[in-house]
C-alpha cells in the first residue's frame, strides 16, 4: 500500500497524517505589499523579502498547530494556473475576461509551444523545506487544468494542448524530486468539468508522473467527486484529495460498489465558511471515511485552499482540526 | 440563401484599455456608494450603446444588448421575482465564470418588467433588430435552491416559465421578433426533457407575432437533437463546440425547424477558417427544410477579451461573405 511507498521514500508518518490543500491567506503586511507593488510603490526585490517573511510565518504557524505534511502556503502566487502561464515559454498574458460580479482576470493564452522555463518552484521548495524537519510538499498545477483555464490560440485541439503541457509540467516534477522533494501535489480542480475529456486527463496524468519516484497526491474540487467516480481512481497518483465538508456523500455506499482504491484525503474543513467547525463535527467527517477504508489509508485536511480565510480563521480551523485528529488517533489506536 | 449574422447573448463589458473600463470602474463606485444607481445606469446606457455600435461595425444583423446589466444569467432573474433570495456563487457549467445561484423560499411574484426596459433602450440605439435574451425556466428551475414553495424540479420550471411567459408577452408586444431562451441545463439532463417542454408550452403561449429561439450552449446536443426538434419553439440554437458529429447528424435528418448555427467558437481565442467552418455548412445547409438559418458564436461572448469578442464576429463576418461569394 502507499503508506509503503512512504516509507521506502524515507516519510513517516503518523495515523491519519494531517496536511493542507496548499494555499494560505496572504498576510495583511504581504497583501499591502502586492498592491503597492502594482502601483510601482515598491520593488520586486522588497517585494520578495516580505513573500519570504509570509512563508516563514505560515511554516512556523504550521508548525505550532501539528501539522504533519506542510506546504509553502504560495504567497509568491496569485492565480494557481497564471503563476505558470507566466513562466512557462509559449503563453501570453491575455485579455481581461470576467469572472463574477465587477471581478475580472487575465486569462493566459497559449500562443505557441509550450516550454518549461527550467526550474519553476524549485527554490521556493528548497527554501520552504529548509526552514522545518517536516516534509513540504511541492506543489503543481495539472496539465488539464492549466490547459483549461487557458485560451488555446496554438494547438489542433484541447487534447493536444493538455498532453503538451504534461509533458513540460514533467520536467517541473523531476526538478523537484531531484531537489529532494518526496510528496508532489499535482492540483486538478478542472477535472470534472468535461466528464468525456476524462481518458485524456488521465493519459496526460500518466506522461506527468509516471515512473517518477515520488508520492503524488491530487487535489480536486467539491463536486467532482460525484461527478467523475469511479473512473477517476484511473488516476496515476498515490492519494486523492476530496472535499467531503459539504457533502452528504455516503462513501460506504459508493465504496461498495466501486472499492477505493488509493490513498483519501478527507478534505474536512469548509474553506468558504467563517465558521469554525468543532471537533466532534471533524471527527464525524473523518469516521466516514474510517468507516470504509482502514484508518491507515486516511489522511485529514481542508476541502481546499485556505487563502480566502483570515489568517486567523484559517489557524482556528486548522487548530481545531488537528485537536478532532489527536482525539481519534488515541481512540483508534 | 440567406444567413443572417447573429450574437447569442453577453458581450464583453470592458476592454483591455482603460477608455474601455469605465463600466468596471462605475460598478466600484456604485458598490462604495460614491454614485448613485442612477449614475450607473447612465454608464450602463453607453455601454450599451458602444456594444451594439461594435456589433452592428462588426457585420452583426440581429444584436443583443451584451447582457451588460445582468450580474449573471440566474440573478437577473431572480431578482425580479418575490420569493427568492440569492446565496453564494457557483460556476457555471463547464466555465470559468460564477453566477449567484437562487434560493426559492416560497411562492413565486414576479415584481415587474424586467427585461422590457432594457431591451425598449437597446432598440432606441440599434439600427438593426435586437433579439431579448432569457435564461429558459427549466436552466433557472435546475440552478436554485429550493427550501419552500414547490415539491419538484418540474413544479419550480412551471412557475418560472409563468414568469417568463409574462416577459415574452411584454417584449413580443413591445416589437420583439425573435426572443432567444437559453436551455443549457437540458443538456446535462435529458431525462427532464417531458419538464422542458411543459415549460416551454408555458412561456411560448404569450408570445405573439415573435418566434422563440431555443438555445443550447455547453454541452454535446447531439443525443438530444431529435427531441429538442419535437419542442414547443419556433428556432433550435445550437453550439457545435461540443458536438463533432453535430454536422452528420443535421445532414442525416434535416431540421423542421430553421437553426442559429453557432459554429464560432466563443470559448476559445483561435480564430475560425474556411477549412473549419465551409466544410460544416456544406454538410448542414442542403438539409434545411426552411430558414432563415442564422450563424452566430457558440455562446455569448463574455468569456473572451473584448478585442477577440469582436474579432469573432469580423470573422464570422467574413466567412459567412466568402461562402455566399464563392456559391453564386
Ligand atoms: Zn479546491
Amino acid at each position: 500500500m502507499s503508506r509503503e511507498k512512504l516509507k521506502r521514500l524515507g516519510v513517516e508518518l503518523p495515523l491519519l497524517p494531517t496536511s493542507t490543500v496548499g494555499s494560505f491567506p496572504k498576510t495583511p503586511e504581504l497583501a499591502e505589499a502586492r498592491t503597492k507593488y502594482t502601483r510601482n510603490q515598491i520593488t520586486r526585490a522588497e517585494l520578495e523579502t516580505l513573500e519570504k517573511r509570509a512563508t516563514e510565518f505560515w511554516i512556523r504557524t504550521q508548525e505550532e498547530i501539528g501539522l504533519d505534511v506542510l506546504v509553502d502556503g504560495e504567497q509568491y502566487r496569485g492565480d494557481m494556473v497564471a503563476y505558470f502561464a507566466e513562466l512557462m515559454g509559449g503563453f501570453q498574458t491575455g485579455g481581461l475576461v470576467r469572472s463574477y460580479g465587477n471581478r475580472y482576470y487575465h486569462k493566459p493564452a497559449i500562443v505557441g509551444e509550450v516550454k518549461w522555463p527550467g526550474p519553476m518552484t524549485v527554490q521556493w521548495w528548497r527554501w520552504t523545506q529548509s526552514l522545518t524537519k517536516k516534509p513540504v510538499k511541492g506543489m503543481l498545477t495539472g496539465p488539464y487544468t492549466v490547459m483549461d483555464w487557458s485560451f488555446n490560440d496554438h494547438y489542433r485541439d484541447r487534447k493536444s494542448a493538455c498532453l503538451a503541457l504534461a509533458g513540460e509540467l514533467r520536467k517541473e516534477a523531476e526538478a523537484l524530486i531531484e531537489a529532494g522533494a518526496r510528496i508532489i501535489q499535482i492540483d486538478e480542480p478542472a477535472i470534472s468539468v468535461r466528464q468525456e475529456e476524462l481518458s485524456f486527463a488521465i493519459e496526460a496524468m500518466h506522461l506527468t508522473v509516471d515512473g517518477l519516484p515520488a508520492y503524488f497526491i491530487t487535489h480536486a474540487c467539491y463536486g467532482a467527486f460525484e461527478t467523475i467516480y469511479p473512473d477517476m481512481l484511473e488516476l496515476p497518483v498515490d492519494n486523492l484529495d476530496l472535499a467531503i465538508s459539504n457533502s452528504a456523500l455516503d462513501l460506504l455506499k459508493i465504496f461498495e460498489k466501486d472499492p477505493f482504491t488509493k490513498d483519501l484525503s478527507l478534505g474536512v474543513l469548509d474553506v468558504h465558511n467563517h465558521r469554525i467547525e468543532t471537533p466532534t463535527e471533524i471527527k464525524a467527517r473523518v469516521m466516514r471515511g474510517v468507516r470504509v477504508l482502514t484508518p491507515e489509508r486516511v489522511w485529514v485536511d481542508p476541502d481546499c485552499g485556505l487563502k480566502t480565510r483570515t489568517v486567523e480563521e484559517s489557524r482556528r480551523k486548522l487548530e481545531t482540526m488537528l485537536t478532532a485528529v489527536r482525539e481519534l488517533r488515541t481512540e483508534l489506536a | 440563401m440567406q444567413l443572417i449574422l447573429s450574437t447569442a447573448g453577453s458581450y464583453p463589458r470592458i476592454g483591455d484599455v482603460p477608455d474601455l473600463q469605465r463600466h468596471r470602474r462605475a460598478y466600484a463606485q456604485r458598490e462604495r456608494g460614491d454614485i448613485s444607481a442612477e449614475e450607473l445606469r447612465k454608464v450602463e446606457d453607453e455601454v450599451v450603446a458602444g456594444v451594439i455600435r461594435e456589433q452592428i461595425e462588426a457585420g452583426i444583423e440581429v444584436v443583443t444588448d451584451g447582457l451588460i446589466r445582468w450580474y449573471d444569467p440566474y440573478s437577473h432573474f431572480a431578482r425580479g421575482v418575490e420569493g427568492v433570495e440569492i446565496n453564494g456563487l457557483l460556476r457555471l457549467f463547464d466555465t470559468n465564470f460564477y453566477f449567484r445561484q437562487p434560493v426559492v423560499k416560497g411562492r413565486l411574484r414576479r415584481r415587474g418588467p424586467i427585461l422590457l426596459p432594457e431591451y425598449e433602450f437597446a432598440r432606441s440605439v440599434s439600427s438593426r433588430p435586437v433579439k431579448p435574451v432569457l435564461t429558459g425556466p427549466y436552466t433557472l428551475a435546475r440552478g436554485s435552491i429550493v427550501e419552500a414553495g414547490y415539491r419538484s424540479v418540474h413544479e419550480l420550471a412551471l412557475a418560472y416559465a409563468e414568469v417568463l411567459a409574462a416577459e415574452v408577452g411584454e417584449l413580443s408586444r413591445a416589437g420583439a421578433q425573435l426572443i432567444q431562451l437559453d436551455e443549457p441545463a437540458i443538456v446535462r439532463h435529458p431525462e427532464n426533457l417531458n419538464v422542458l417542454e411543459a415549460a416551454l408550452a408555458v412561456v411560448g403561449r404569450e408570445r405573439g407575432a415573435a418566434r422563440l429561439l431555443l438555445h443550447t450552449p455547453f454541452g454535446d446536443v447531439a443525443p438530444l437533437y431529435r427531441d429538442l426538434q419535437a419542442l414547443p419553439v419556433d428556432a433550435l440554437g445550437l453550439d457545435f463546440t461540443y458536438s463533432p458529429k453535430l454536422p452528420a447528424l443535421i445532414a442525416d435528418l434535416g431540421s423542421a425547424k430553421p437553426l442559429a448555427l453557432g459554429l464560432i467558437d466563443a470559448r476559445n481565442t483561435k480564430l475560425e477558417t474556411r477549412e473549419s467552418v465551409f466544410p460544416v455548412l456544406d454538410a448542414i445547409l442542403p438539409a434545411l427544410k426552411t430558414g432563415p438559418t442564422y450563424l452566430m458564436p457558440s455562446c455569448g461572448l463574455e468569456f473572451l477579451p473584448r478585442e477577440r469578442a469582436r474579432l469573432k464576429l469580423e470573422t464570422l463576418k467574413r466567412l459567412r461573405d466568402a461562402y455566399l461569394g464563392g456559391r453564386s
